[in-house]
């Protein structure tokens, strides 16, 4: 990853381009809103495809039973504490 | 037996001039997916995004069972995940999702609010009859239509030279009845025929006056 880009800006263009997400820019992207259901629409099946670049890019590895994975989840800015948090790439 | 007949048809070809078929039914070749919500659509290649618009035009009040062929799939799809597995990456859960042959008709019904029955097919090239024998069961069975679509996504370059494919993503869909259309009239068989999407589109179109496969069809004049 490039290191001069911003953590908030790399998560986002990591969802875009592993979502493909039409019609969708970065400035789209609120860091407080829901990622699932009201907010982005992400679904299940996106939850897993995160999971897994996240796990690529950043070598952060999320157990899909965990209570906390759902908070870890919630918005773009509780995704980024985790990759700040967890982060070994 | 009654016969099947032809009410309606929709065709996909974006190599094809709109004006190269006598009875020009096809659908605009750029951007197709406009009957999916932008969050289905990016889950489809061109040719399912085609499919979906067609089963849409076709059946716009959710009212007929559908049926979906395809003799390969979204091959491009699933060779990238056979190429995963050779080099022990893991595979993409969406990719992994999308990988059943009835995926199309799966994010057409969620997007359409459809709750009749659903049907996917391949045949090794016999696609095209065996549309017909599910669709007269359906029939058979007291559904007023059904509708039919065949397509056929762009073969991985791996692949080309080792199985027949039209050379190109296409599609084409009909809505079939036992008393709104011209009849099918079944013809001796083409031993060997595998018609393709762009043979369907052809013989509907009236660029030729027969479908070649087995057994052939011709449509009853008008």
């Amino acid at each position: 990853m490039n290191q001069s880009v911003p953590l908030s800006l790399d998560l986002k263009h990591m969802i875009i381009d592993t979502l493909e997400l039409e019609d969708v820019t970065p400035e789209d992207i609120d860091d407080h809103a829901p990622l699932f259901g009201e907010g982005l629409g992400l679904d299940s099946i996106d939850a897993l495809e995160l999971g897994l670049a996240l796990q690529k890019r950043y070598g952060v590895t999320l157990d899909a039973e965990a209570e906390d994975t759902r908070r870890h989840f919630a918005s773009l800015a509780a995704l980024q504490a985790l990759v700040e948090e967890r982060r070994v790439n | 037996m009654e016969q099947l007949r032809l009410s309606e048809w929709l065709g996909w070809d974006p190599l094809r001039e709109e004006n190269a078929t006598k009875d020009a039914r096809l659908l605009p070749s750029d951007k197709p997916g406009v009957s999916l919500p932008a969050m289905l659509r990016r889950r489809l290649d061109n040719a399912g995004r085609a499919t979906c618009d067609i089963l849409a035009g076709l059946d716009p009040e959710a009212r007929c069972p559908l049926i979906h062929a395809s003799r390969h799939g979204d091959a491009n799809f699933t060779l990238s995940m056979l190429k995963a597995l050779a080099n022990q990456e893991p595979l993409s859960p969406t990719r992994f999702s999308m990988s059943v042959h009835n995926a199309t008709l799966g994010v057409h019904a969620i997007a359409n609010h459809h709750y009749r029955p659903l049907q996917a097919l391949g045949a090794s090239g016999n696609e095209f009859n065996a549309l017909l024998w599910e669709a007269r069961g359906y029939l058979a069975e007291g559904h007023g239509a059904v509708v039919i679509v065949f397509s056929e996504g762009t073969l991985p370059g791996d692949y080309i030279d080792c199985t027949p494919h039209p050379g190109h993503a296409c599609a084409v869909g009909l809505r079939l009845s036992l008393t709104q259309g011209r009849a099918l009239v079944a013809e001796d068989a083409t031993p060997g025929a595998a018609p393709t999407p762009l043979d369907i589109i052809d013989w509907l179109g009236g660029c030729s006056p027969r479908l070649a496969a087995a057994p052939g069809w011709r449509l009853e004049e008008a």
